[in-house]
């Protein structure tokens, strides 16, 4: 076998030439297909995270008329209690229990429609990591006479409000009664979807529970698992659990966004299968002239003992050994590629990345590319290679020594 | 009494061409023993290669068989027939053929290794039989590196390298200088006494001719003469 690895290896580099034309064929296709699988899974991280992680979590739990009417009278019962039992189970990364409803903003300059939530600012900068998305202000540090809220950049931009300004939310308590009650800006953040910027508002759940008169209002649970990929059944074990409850996970709540990543990643993969299948053809190509060119080696070869089955091997290892020195090559060369663009990511609002804001998505795209892609991508390579080498390895064997031999 | 190392019976071989069925081998009854020194000779076309194809078995006869040490290998099946020749014969083609990529040394082991021979074995037999075809100096150097005349002295020493029972050799001298011819020839007359390997050559070369000791003249497939010589 090892002198079988050696004469392949040795043949590869007979023609240095052609095998380094082949070689970097793999290397820019890979390189290619790599790229273009970063920028996709790029961009499905990012808008995962920005839409998920950061604003609807992984999986809420609300009262069933909560979705249509989103009013603090659709709470759910023993929210806190819930909450405390769904923390409990080990494969819940957090609870966090929200006091949301749907309210009026008001300045002294415009007034528009908002979200409220009451949160526990402890609990929410785990769920959404909120504390970290400030561009100014602090995060519910303060102990005004006013209660403090946290609104987003560009609905300080509209209400012309700034840390330190009041501002007055309207809403209905428990009862339906409507209310108003001022709030001292205490924090501005800025997230990439500037529909969430402009509507959506943060105050302590504590402050907002008294207003309303309801202490132990809790109208949304939302929750982060340890384990995505069972967001599924996870969801289903609370429908079980909590029959009284609407469960909805990221997928139910954001389908777009779910049916986008779900077509992303078959693109994906037959993105890839025609990128190697290309490079596939090249190699075949590559082997079979070596083949051909080595008829009357190949009937010596067989003419002095070698078995048919061991000339097969040697022309399937040529075609190996290619592809494995290629692919490496490649896959380092993206590799490098990968962390160079994860780090600096690329600008991609001069290439139609400006729609991407719109639809509050970042034009600025990191690649991504997990560990095992490289591996997955390497072996299917290697795969592909030894497909391609079956048709030269079997037109070598069906040469006949007696008649290969006179062959110049 | 001399040991027959190689017997052909009414051995026939006809090809089917669009025009009229070609036989190339016209019932040769042969016996080759060991130790013998023979020279097929001929016109072009007369069969010679065809003839060395069949006794060599890399090719089946239509007709008639051809016994090895008893053992009739046109009946064999082809895995076993690979297997025959890389335990049995040893092949000299005119073109050399030795593989490009290894070296002298590699070339002359490559049988042995096919063999599965001990490593401390082949590497000794190697370097032992490059010794005697005068290229010890050129054990790591690739065929590129070589005359053409050391290449088939190469190529003769991987023949003989594996102690095989005979030697086949067609037109060994053809693409050779006349230096190079007799050097060739004066180490395989050498080799064919000491190691007593029967060497079977077909040639056009009257260097070749000369120095056989048996003569077979094959014309339109036949044999037409058989002539022994005491040289």
């Amino acid at each position: 076998m090892i002198t079988l690895i050696k004469i392949s290896w040795r043949n590869i580099w007979r023609n240095r030439t052609r095998s380094l034309v082949i070689m970097i064929a793999i290397v820019l296709g890979l390189m290619g297909g790599v790229f273009s699988a970063g920028m996709r899974l790029g961009i499905e991280t990012q808008q995962f995270k920005e839409t998920v992680e950061t604003q609807i979590s992984h999986i809420q739990l609300h009262h069933p008329e909560f979705i249509a009417n989103p009013e603090a009278r659709f709470r759910i019962n023993d929210g806190f209690s819930i909450a405390e039992q769904i923390m409990n189970k080990p494969w819940v990364e957090v609870a966090n229990p929200r006091t949301v409803f749907d309210g009026m903003v008001a300045s002294a300059n415009m007034n528009a429609g908002v979200r409220i939530k009451g949160i526990d600012p402890h609990m929410e900068a785990l769920t959404t990591g909120l504390d970290e998305l400030l561009e100014d202000g602090t995060y519910f540090e303060q102990e005004g006479r006013l209660p403090s809220v946290i609104i987003g950049q560009r609905l300080a931009r509209e209400l012309k409000a700034e840390t330190g300004s009041r501002i007055i939310l309207t809403f209905q308590d428990i009862h339906g009664e409507i209310i108003s009650s001022s709030f001292r800006v205490e924090g501005v953040y800025s997230i990439a979807s500037p529909s969430f910027e402009e509507r959506t508002v943060f105050v302590r759940a504590s402050e907002l529970n008294e207003i309303i008169g309801d202490q132990e209002a809790v109208t949304e649970i939302a929750l982060l698992i340890n384990n995505l990929d069972d967001y599924q059944q996870r969801t289903a074990e609370l429908k079980e659990l909590f029959p009284d409850a609407e469960v909805r996970n990221w997928a139910d709540m954001a389908p777009s966004l779910h049916y986008s990543l779900e077509f992303l990643n078959q693109n994906l993969a037959w993105m890839l299968s025609i990128i190697i299948l290309g490079v596939s053809f090249g190699l075949l190509n590559t082997i079979l002239m070596s083949v051909l060119e080595r008829v009357n080696e190949l009937g010596v070869l067989m003419a002095i003992g070698m078995k048919r089955v061991k000339v097969f091997s040697m022309v399937v290892l040529e075609t190996t050994l290619l592809s494995i020195v290629g692919g490496s090559f490649g896959l380092l060369a993206s590799f490098f590629m990968v962390k160079l663009l994860n780090i600096n990511g690329i600008d991609m609002a001069g290439a139609g990345g400006a729609g991407l804001e719109e639809f509050g998505y970042s034009s600025i795209v990191f690649l991504e590319v997990p560990p095992n892609f490289y591996f997955d991508v390497g072996v299917l390579v290697v795969i592909f290679a030894i497909l391609a080498s079956i048709y030269p390895a079997w037109k070598a064997i069906r040469l006949s020594p007696a008649q290969a031999v006179r062959q110049e | 009494m001399m040991k027959t190392v190689i017997k052909t019976t009414n051995l026939e071989k006809v090809y089917n061409s669009s025009v009229a069925p070609v036989r190339a081998v016209n019932d040769v009854n042969l016996e080759f023993y060991e130790g013998e020194f023979t020279a097929i000779v001929g016109p072009s076309g007369s069969g010679k290669t065809t003839f060395l194809n069949l006794i060599g078995g890399l090719d089946k006869p239509t007709g008639g068989e051809v016994t090895i040490d008893g053992t009739d290998i046109s009946k064999m099946k082809e895995s076993q027939l690979f297997d025959f020749r890389l335990r049995n014969i040893g092949f000299v083609f005119q073109s050399y053929n030795l593989i490009p990529v290894l070296t002298a040394k590699e070339n002359v082991s490559f049988i042995m290794l096919l063999q599965k021979q001990p490593k401390d074995q082949m590497e000794k037999r190697a370097q032992e039989m490059l010794e005697q075809v005068g290229l010890s100096d050129k054990i790591n150097s690739r065929p590129n590196q070589l005359s053409g005349g050391q290449q088939q002295r190469v190529a003769v020493a991987r023949a003989l390298a594996s102690k095989p029972k005979f030697v086949l050799a067609d037109e060994p001298t053809a693409n050779l200088d006349t230096e190079s011819a007799f050097n060739l020839l004066d180490i395989m007359s050498r080799l064919n006494q000491e190691e007593n390997i029967t060497l079977i050559f077909s040639t056009h070369d009257q260097r070749v001719i000369e120095r056989a000791k048996r003569v077979i003249t094959l014309v339109d497939g036949a044999v037409s003469k058989d002539e022994k010589f005491e040289r």
